[in-house]
């Protein structure tokens, strides 16, 4: 029997090679996407998951309660991982990390600068990084130990073998000795350090982290086995109180979250974790799954399309004997070897668009080749697919009554009908939501990209000062401005365009004492205004001709908004204890992504700054020369450490990166959709055109223009597609201003992106069916006719 | 071997009943050959597809070897029709994706025959109607007489003791349409009850009895 299937499946599909083709192709596109997407979705779910002690790590984070607000943040006082191990006998083990640190290690005449960060004596104890030399027990014990990758290991010392005991000059500032070599962090981990220096050193040459009052590092640790996370949750979740006592509109709480989690769920509302990544993994998940729905439709209808055709055979096989259910078999198996060719050929596209796609989305997939589990899913999911796809036709053609179909009566009943119309306007409308996301999300991007920023972000570069540079930075700027293109350049203290610190210790006449806003705050060099092309509204910038600029302020406009002076310049301002005077005000610039809101910041002078960015302005098309200058003019004054620079633009193409990411994948998406969604109309126009070649006919006998037989045959369809459009309308609008809710900085949601999907669907549809329609009313009526 | 009594079956048009056929009595017994006669629109096929079960009625009582027809459920009556009927068509109706030697194996599977016993029948079924050399052949392939062979041959695979056949003769010339009748009559004398729907005089006296409808009723029967 199966045998007898297979052949009628086989030679209807080779019969047909252009329904064949259109079907396999429509469905094979909808299942690379979904694989492409399964792919980078199962490969987010996997960061972090291979810790052996997974189920027992947790990372410590605070809920902090100021200014009648509740925040959230991994960010606690440097002591706190240890306290909690000492005074908690379920945590078997804690370390406090610091943030991506980017040291620089001198062995020999070799400088190297690389990913890395401090981390306490328990940290190879508790995470699954294996060591290829040294114990997890000893791995950071003292104070001088460092442990290195295999990669920094071998490109400073050759093989991982010969690193064991060597010393290495960090920051040259201080000697540490290597006490193991770990392999490379895998791919799925959140972390891609290559270097662990011991926490103590981090105690002692920062000293306010020993203080509790900061809240900085990040804290985790584990539980011993068999601990109730709940329990100990509940148990330390005053600690930070009980060192720093009391204080007065501010309380920090303690909480743990899943160290698995942690990548997924990254973000805080209110001082509670909600989402972050796990909601593009949802969203993309989502569009998946629509994807492929809509290619299965695309399978049921054309599938059903060609049921007049197919209805003869199934009338003979109900009438020699077969079963409704050995019908439906019959076709369910039809579908589920279309969809395995569909399937060989997405997994053969899946191959070659990997790599394109891993360049789109900034991942390093790989095809699971000799993944069982893979294969195995494979199976299960094209098996699916087929059943789903299949499953419509097959109960659609088995319900023919026989002698109706032989006789030729058959007329497809209205529901059927129905149903299929609906298939179409369901995919017309996912089409027309997602082009109508795409148009949104890239207006939305041009709005970022071309958004004044209240600086020029163009031909802006970012030096970082490290080692002696930081002792010269009156020559730097001397002998910087000496190259040829550099037009202006100045020292900040951190990095202007990625502000963070906040500090609520400001005040000024007429503050109201119960309120403790915060003030981004930063310390910079003179020149700051004019290199960054910001905007001075009133007053000055600081100045070298004025001895007294180190009580001097500059405020924002925002600043200035949430103080409420009339005429700012020169009403005092006191910054962190220092009573001086407002010099200037700035017009606001844009300091950090336009997810958040521009806050009132206070720049203060620092005109020597022990660490820091200088920021140099250089003229149009002299880049090259000039940063090569300025190359050498680093390393000639700091010899020990490495150049690092950063341009501006593209520091702000990388803040962006998951918007730019939605914007290609949307469109993507939206293309998949329109082509697959254009299949499945052609199949409808086929159906429609069998199925009415009589009436066609009889209207061409009685004289009807080529015109109005397109018209007649268009018609239905292209109200479908509108319908389609209609119903896609309010959706997207609601999804997309939802999605632009996450930018305090946006663009309004306006008519065009409607306006352009509504064309842009119609105007598709309609150069769709106009083939198939085109070729019924040329058909000729005397052929169509002699059949009855 | 079947009997209909008060057999009626009518559609409802602008609110009045359509009598397709009306008040209709036969008895059919084993070993007959039967033809159906009368002008088009007399309820002729009609009759024949509710003989064969693939049509309901909507009044009287239908037994088919002592089974009531009307009261069987729908699994029960394919169950027993794919057993003891075979259909013949006017036009045929092979599957045109599968070859001769599929096409006259097809009821055997649907029955479960296993496959080594299906060979040795259909084997048997082509060499008795000479058709050995076309076995890998596609409808498309052959002429109104051989397919319709191929429909006979296919009919009768299974062993049926009642045979159906709407105007088996309809799309033949007039020698293949002979050749067609002569295996009838050739079946009939083997123990097959042929029943076949026809307009033609002719043929339809190769038959052992004549049923004349007209709108729906039998008008006259004859022994030709």
């Amino acid at each position: 029997m199966l045998r007898n299937y297979f052949l009628v499946a086989y030679r209807n599909l080779t019969r047909n090679k252009f329904f064949s083709s259109i079907n396999i192709i429509g469905l094979a596109l909808g299942l690379t996407c979904s694989l492409l997407i399964m792919l980078w979705v199962l490969d987010e779910k996997s960061i972090n998951q291979f810790h052996s002690n997974g189920n027992r790590l947790y990372t410590v984070y605070e809920k902090q309660y100021f200014d009648n607000q509740i925040s959230g943040q991994r960010n606690v006082p440097g002591l706190l991982a240890r306290e909690l191990k000492k005074n908690y006998p379920d945590i078997e083990y804690s370390t406090a990390m610091t943030w991506n640190e980017q040291n620089t290690f001198r062995y020999g005449d070799k400088i190297l600068q690389m990913p890395g960060t401090y981390a306490d004596s328990d940290f190879f104890k508790m995470f699954s990084y294996p060591l290829l030399h040294g114990s997890a027990g000893t791995a950071l014990s003292s104070p001088v130990s460092v442990a290195v990758s295999r990669k920094m290991a071998v490109a400073l010392f050759g093989t991982p073998d010969a690193a064991m005991g060597k010393v290495l000059r960090v920051d040259d500032r201080k000697d540490f000795t290597v006490t193991a070599v770990f392999e490379d962090m895998p791919r799925n981990s959140s972390w891609q350090y290559d270097y662990i220096l011991n926490w103590n050193d981090k105690l002692e040459s920062s000293p306010w982290v020993r203080d509790w009052d900061n809240h900085g590092p990040a804290a985790h640790v584990m539980l011993r086995a068999g601990a109730d996370p709940e329990h100990t949750e509940k148990e330390i979740r005053n600690i930070i109180t009980s060192f720093t006592g009391e204080q007065a509109g501010f309380k920090a709480e303690v909480y743990l979250q899943k160290f698995s989690d942690q990548y997924l769920y990254s973000n805080f509302k209110n001082g509670v974790i909600s989402g972050g990544k796990i909601e593009y993994v949802r969203l993309f998940s989502i569009v998946a799954a629509f994807i492929l729905l809509i290619a299965c439709i695309n399978f049921m209808n054309l599938t059903t399309a060609r049921s007049v055709k197919r209805a003869r055979e199934i009338g003979i096989r109900k009438v020699v004997g077969a079963m409704r259910y050995s019908l439906i078999k019959q076709f369910l198996g039809e579908a589920i070897l279309v969809t395995t060719i569909a399937m060989i050929v997405s997994i053969l596209l899946l191959s070659l668009l990997l790599p394109v796609f891993n360049l789109l989305t900034e991942k390093q997939l790989l095809f699971p080749w000799q993944n069982l589990k893979f294969w195995t899913a494979i199976a299960v999911f094209t098996f699916c697919t087929g059943l789903l796809a299949g499953s419509y036709p097959a109960l659609f053609l088995s319900s023919f009554k026989p002698i109706l179909v032989l006789k030729g009566v058959l007329k497809i009943k209205g529901s059927a009908n129905w149903f299929r119309k609906g298939l179409v306007v369901f995919q017309f409308a996912l089409s027309s939501l997602l082009i109508i996301g795409t148009v949104v999300v890239s207006q939305q991007v041009d709005y970022i990209r071309e958004k004044n920023l209240g600086y020029n972000r163009n031909n802006l570069v970012k030096i970082e000062i490290t080692g002696e540079l930081a002792q010269k930075t009156q020559l730097f700027r001397e002998q910087a401005l000496q190259i040829p293109g550099v037009s202006g350049i100045t020292i900040a203290e951190n990095d202007p365009l990625d502000l963070g610190n906040t500090t609520a210790s400001i005040s000024w006449e007429g503050k109201d004492p119960n309120t403790k806003p915060e003030f981004t705050h930063i310390g910079i060099g003179y020149d700051f205004v004019e290199t960054m092309q910001l905007k001075m509204i009133a007053g000055r910038d600081f100045s070298p001709l004025f001895g007294t600029d180190s009580a001097s302020f500059i405020l924002n406009e925002s600043a200035v908004n949430k103080i409420g002076y009339t005429n700012p310049v020169g009403r005092p301002f006191t910054y962190q204890g220092r009573p001086g005077k407002i010099i200037g005000v700035i017009s606001d610039y844009h300091f950090r992504s336009m997810h958040i809101p521009i806050g009132p910041m206070v720049l203060h002078l620092k005109r020597n700054p022990a660490w820091g960015i200088a920021v140099a302005r250089i003229e149009a098309g002299k880049t090259q020369a000039a940063l090569h200058q300025l190359e050498s003019l680093v390393r000639r004054l700091n010899p020990a450490f490495t150049f690092n620079y950063q341009f501006a633009d593209a520091g702000f193409e990388q803040s962006y990166r998951t918007e730019t990411l939605m914007q290609r994948l949307s469109g993507a998406f939206a293309l998949l959709a329109v082509v697959i969604s254009c299949l499945g109309l052609l199949g409808l126009a086929m159906f429609a055109a069998e199925q009415r070649v009589r009436e066609i006919g009889i209207r061409k006998i009685l004289g009807a223009s080529l015109q109005s037989l397109f018209v007649i045959l268009s018609r239905e369809f292209l109200l479908l597609v509108f319908i389609a459009f209609v119903i896609a309308c309010p959706i997207a609008w609601w999804a997309m201003n939802n999605w632009l809710q996450d930018f305090e900085y946006r663009v309004q949601m306006n008519a065009w992106p409607f306006a352009l999907a509504g064309t842009a669907a119609i105007a598709i549809a309609l150069v769709t069916i106009s083939f198939q329609t085109l070729r019924a009313a040329l058909a000729n009526p005397v052929k169509s006719l002699k059949s009855e | 071997m079947l009997s209909l009594k008060h057999i009626s079956k009518w559609i409802t048009l602008g609110g009045k009943p359509n009598f397709l056929l009306k008040d209709v009595n036969l008895t059919i017994n084993q070993g007959e050959f039967v033809s159906i006669m009368g002008p088009s629109g007399s309820g002729k096929s009609t009759l024949l597809h509710i003989i064969g079960m693939l049509d309901d009625f909507n009044e009287g009582e239908y037994l088919f070897m002592d089974q009531p027809v009307h009261t069987l459920k729908e699994k029960q009556r394919s169950a027993l029709y794919k057993q003891h009927i075979g259909f013949v068509f006017q036009a045929y109706h092979l599957i045109d994706e599968l070859t001769v030697y599929e096409n006259i194996e097809t009821p055997l599977i649907y029955q479960n025959v296993k496959s080594s016993e299906r060979k040795a029948i259909v084997a048997d079924m082509l060499d008795r109607f000479q058709i050995v050399g076309k076995k890998d052949l596609f409808p498309t392939q052959l002429s109104g007489g051989q397919q319709q062979l191929v429909g006979i041959a296919r009919a009768l695979i299974a062993k049926p003791q009642l045979l159906l056949a709407d105007e088996p003769t309809g799309n033949l010339n007039s020698k293949q349409g002979e050749e067609i009748m002569d295996l009838f009559k050739q079946l009939n004398n083997e123990g097959v009850t042929i029943i076949q729907v026809t307009h033609s005089e002719k043929n339809a006296g190769y038959g052992s009895r004549i049923i004349h409808l007209l709108d729906g009723r039998i008008e006259q029967e004859q022994q030709p």
